[in-house]
């Protein structure tokens, strides 16, 4: 992964992202693993260098409980910025749809980081910021669809 | 004059005890055939109006409530059909992000779960 395109570290050096993903393990999860389960606590983020990670949540399809997709992430984008932000609980589940090599990054370790570089830390929590604000527009359209086709089916 | 008096009253007379013996005769008849009649009466007729002539509309019966037939789609096409749902509404979404008007935010979808 070219660590410029990585959502996370926009706008940093590449002195900075390199010092920031040596703070990170690699992790690697199989098709199918679990990379954070819905309600957990958050203490990483999880930036993804290759592979395809599915963000679901659970629905009652056909009498069952269904894990159903509500977002994909990809090779440079960032799954699990709840442990970034509080109250530090997974609000989505995670599960790695291809082979998918992450780095993980431990929440006390960056923020440890980001107070003795807070250039770094600015830099960073504006770049979640982006990522939720994004989700937060993206779901609010979503939203407002369904909520059209709720009238229009109520309303002809 | 007196036969034709003796035979009014023979008249009279033969007409009274028909008369009873017709009403004694009948009384429990007719009690018999009351009861053998309300015992035979189909509820569902006697609820529907009388009609005299064949081409006289047919009274509206309460038709039984239509059964509906879904037919019970495989919970795996079920939800392949809601993830393209949802990829579709996300590229709807993110379109309307690129392009903020009301009609990318009302644009129309493929999708099978809105068809």
């Amino acid at each position: 992964m070219n660590t410029l395109q990585a959502d996370l570290l926009k706008g940093l050096t590449d002195a900075q992202s390199a010092e920031l993903l040596a703070l990170g393990v690699r992790r690697q999860y199989p098709t199918g693993a679990e990379l954070f389960p819905l309600g957990a606590s958050a203490n990483s983020v999880f930036l993804i260098e290759r592979g395809r990670v599915a963000l679901t949540l659970p629905m009652q399809v056909q009498g069952h409980e269904e894990d159903v997709m509500v977002e994909e992430r990809d090779g440079g984008q960032v799954v699990g910025w709840s442990g970034l932000i509080p109250p530090h609980r997974f609000t989505l589940k995670a599960t790695a749809q291809l082979q998918t090599d992450t780095i993980v990054l431990d929440r006390e370790i960056l923020v440890a980081h980001f107070e003795k570089h807070p250039e770094v830390g600015y830099l960073v929590t504006r770049n979640v910021a982006s990522v939720t604000g994004q989700r937060l527009q993206i779901f609010q359209a979503m939203w407002l669809r369904e909520m059209q086709r709720v009238i229009e089916l109520r309303c002809p | 004059m007196e036969m034709f008096l003796m035979a009014v009253c023979m008249t009279f007379f033969g007409v009274a005890v028909s008369a009873m013996a017709f009403g004694a005769a009948t009384s429990g008849v007719q009690e018999q055939q009351a009861a053998t009649l309300d015992s035979k009466v189909d509820e569902a007729l006697a609820s529907m109006p009388e009609r005299f002539f064949a081409r006289d509309t047919a009274p509206a019966v309460a038709a039984p409530p239509p059964v509906v037939i879904v037919p019970r789609v495989p919970i795996e096409v079920l939800l392949a059909q809601i993830e393209r749902h949802v990829r579709l509404e996300h590229a709807a979404a993110e379109s309307f992000l690129y392009d903020p008007t009301s009609e990318s935010l009302h644009s129309r979808t493929t999708s099978p779960l809105v068809h």
